[in-house]
């Protein structure tokens, strides 16, 4: 039985930070972009954001991201809008109240680990596509599932299950993702 | 195809199952959801609400099954050319999907969702187990006889593995995750009917829509934005899928969230809570206070035996304490404050002001984002101009001024005891004005 008002800064403060740093570095930055990079900041760089992805066939989600994005809109703290070209999707941008909920969650954004995550995340993933980042996303759910059930994953597997989860990426595509995912030790498998 | 039973169902008419379904549904662990109840102590504010997990489930695997056929009938062609689905391998889905809705509900704890929050912690995500933990290993250790070995599963084999692979989102489920959104997902089967059926049995019409027209609107489309396989609904369904949305935003407001119902979910855990201990405290479980996890046949046993009429009689016998007799007298925590359903961030700083002033009076703090059912914005993909050239996949609420409109419900509520009632109203009261004179 919950007995305090536990408001969730640190949450709301974080995709108010996300939003600002990469203004200057996506023209992506979405609810897509969103999803998949608080996934990558929980999942590669184990910085606690408080979500619980689950996988789909659009990659892993949480719709309580949704909800909080919801809300920071709702106090002006950043702009989401439909994008009207043939991909469709959002943008979200930051406005001037973008700072405002800083404040409340200083200590988890300033903690060396989350200032390093958040770095390493923006120059890695920041200027990906959706469709990037959703492939990306979706590996690195499948190689750690292997991992976590303790299962071997050798580049084969993980290569043919991510290809019927995504059938619409081709083999090159997928290959070039798990290798680079790899290369830079997030994730692992077995020659 | 051998006999088939028809149960009658005051939402869909007849159910239909076949001889493999209904030994399925005869096992003792399906039975056992015929006293789970789908609202918990929600009867303390509507009296009619005393349906079961049984009815629910027999009506997803109805609903799924007939969204499954129509996205079948009308996208087998797309399935098989843009998503590599073969022929067979779509039989042996909808037999997966049937099953799957069928025992989604299997592992709810007594009065359903509310005794969720008595569930213990996966050592290995260190987050608690859901309910559909519960189900997932539930299928596997107990049910596998009847799942795997019945004459028709020669056609299929299907595994309980598969099952609970289903239910738990594995990856290995591959490119049939795709239908893992007819069960948990924005269009999903379960909510297609709890809405429905809880609506008809607690006597309001918050819940309803057009499911008929939900379902003959219902396809698969590709994201263009993320190249992915979507469920989406074609335009001409649009008003289906914004009246399924209302239906879920009117029943959180009105019913899953409303402020005595909710009360009661949180007495009913805490008397559940102290029934745990007092039955596990010579146990060796490291939490004493949660439900045995299922992480062994032992444990899963033990969880089973848990459901609302043992938690009745316990609470009968008056062995469930305090909150055992809240239930009993009906004399519920009030609730003193409440923030607006989209607080603002002053609204959510007064309501902690306002709980640390009340200090040792509160008696339990409700969040909306913590509660089942939550009311979310999550979008519905729109599938514009179906089967054109020019064929387009949207977001509903691009086209929907309704449900752009409507935001996740993020209310915070603060309960204090009957008997600090006026006493708490006051301290919120000039909390409330101290904080408005201070600005």
């Amino acid at each position: 039985m919950n007995i305090t008002v536990d408001i969730p800064w640190k949450r709301y403060a974080l995709i108010a930070e996300l939003t600002k740093r990469l203004d200057s570095v996506s023209l992506h930055f979405g609810k897509t972009a969103l999803q998949k990079l608080v996934f990558f900041l929980q999942e590669i760089y184990q910085v606690d954001c408080g979500y619980d992805f689950e996988l789909y066939t659009y990659g892993p989600y949480d719709s309580q991201l949704v909800s909080d994005l919801d809300l920071i809109e709702h106090w002006g703290c950043v702009s989401v809008t439909h994008v009207n070209d043939m991909l469709g999707g959002y943008r979200i941008r930051p406005t001037e109240a973008v700072d405002s909920i800083r404040g409340k969650a200083a200590e988890f954004l300033d903690h060396e680990k989350t200032k390093q995550a958040l770095e390493d995340l923006v120059l890695t993933y920041g200027s990906m596509t959706a469709r990037d980042l959703e492939l990306r996303a979706t590996t690195v759910y499948v190689a750690r599932n292997f991992q976590r059930k303790g299962e071997t994953a050798t580049i084969e597997k993980i290569c043919r299950l991510v290809a019927q989860i995504k059938p619409k990426f081709t083999a090159d595509e997928i290959k070039q993702a798990v290798v680079e995912l790899s290369e830079k030790r997030h994730i692992q498998f077995t020659e | 195809m051998g006999k088939i039973t028809e149960i009658r169902d005051p939402i869909h008419g007849f159910i239909t199952l076949n001889e493999w379904e209904r030994d399925i549904v005869n096992h003792p662990v399906f039975q056992r959801l015929r006293r789970i109840r789908q609202l918990g102590f929600t009867d303390m504010v509507y009296p009619a609400a005393m349906h079961n997990r049984f009815e629910h489930s027999l009506g997803v695997m109805q609903v799924a099954t007939r969204m499954f056929d129509h996205i079948h009938e009308r996208r087998g062609n797309f399935l098989k050319a843009e998503l590599d689905f073969k022929e067979d391998e779509l039989g042996r889905d909808r037999v997966l999907v049937r099953m799957s809705s069928l025992l989604h509900d299997l592992g709810h704890a007594p009065f359903s969702h509310a005794a969720e929050g008595l569930m213990d912690k996966d050592s290995s995500t260190e987050k608690p187990f859901k309910h559909e933990h519960y189900s997932a290993v539930i299928v596997c250790m107990l049910m596998q006889d009847v799942i795997e070995n019945h004459p028709f599963n020669q056609k299929y084999d299907i595994k309980a593995k598969d099952i609970s692979d289903f239910l738990n989102g594995e990856a290995s489920l591959g490119r049939s995750l795709l239908w893992r959104s007819l069960v948990s997902g924005q269009l999903d089967a379960d909510r297609a009917d709890y809405l429905l059926r809880d609506s008809h049995h607690i006597g309001v019409a918050y819940g309803s829509y057009d499911l008929h027209r939900l379902i003959a609107t219902l396809t698969v489309a590709i994201d263009p934005e993320t190249s992915s396989a979507v469920l989406a609904v074609e335009e001409g369904g649009e008003h289906a899928a914004e009246a399924l949305i209302i239906a879920r935003y009117m029943m959180f407001t009105q019913v899953y969230f409303q402020r005595t119902r909710r009360a009661y979910d949180q007495h009913s855990v805490e008397a559940i809570k102290h029934l745990l201990y007092d039955h596990q405290k010579q146990s060796n479980l490291a939490n004493k206070n949660a439900f045995p996890p299922p992480t062994c046949k032992v444990h899963v046993d033990d969880y089973l035996k848990w459901d609302d009429w043992r938690v009745f009689g316990l609470i009968n016998e008056g062995k469930a304490g305090d909150h055992g007799s809240i239930l009993m007298e009906r004399k519920h925590h009030r609730a003193v404050f409440e923030t607006p359903e989209i607080p603002s961030a002053a609204d959510q700083e007064l309501a902690q002001e306002i709980q640390e002033a009340l200090g040792d009076d509160v008696g339990f703090v409700d969040c909306a984002s913590n509660s089942w059912y939550k009311f979310d914005s999550a979008d519905v993909p729109l599938l514009l101009r179906p089967g054109e050239r020019d064929e387009k996949l949207t977001a509903l609420s691009t086209c929907s001024s309704v449900v752009n409109g409507l935001k996740a419900v993020e209310r915070t509520r603060i309960y204090v005891p009957l008997d600090k009632k006026e006493k708490a109203r006051d301290t919120v009261a000039n909390t409330r004005y101290e904080k408005e004179k201070s600005l």
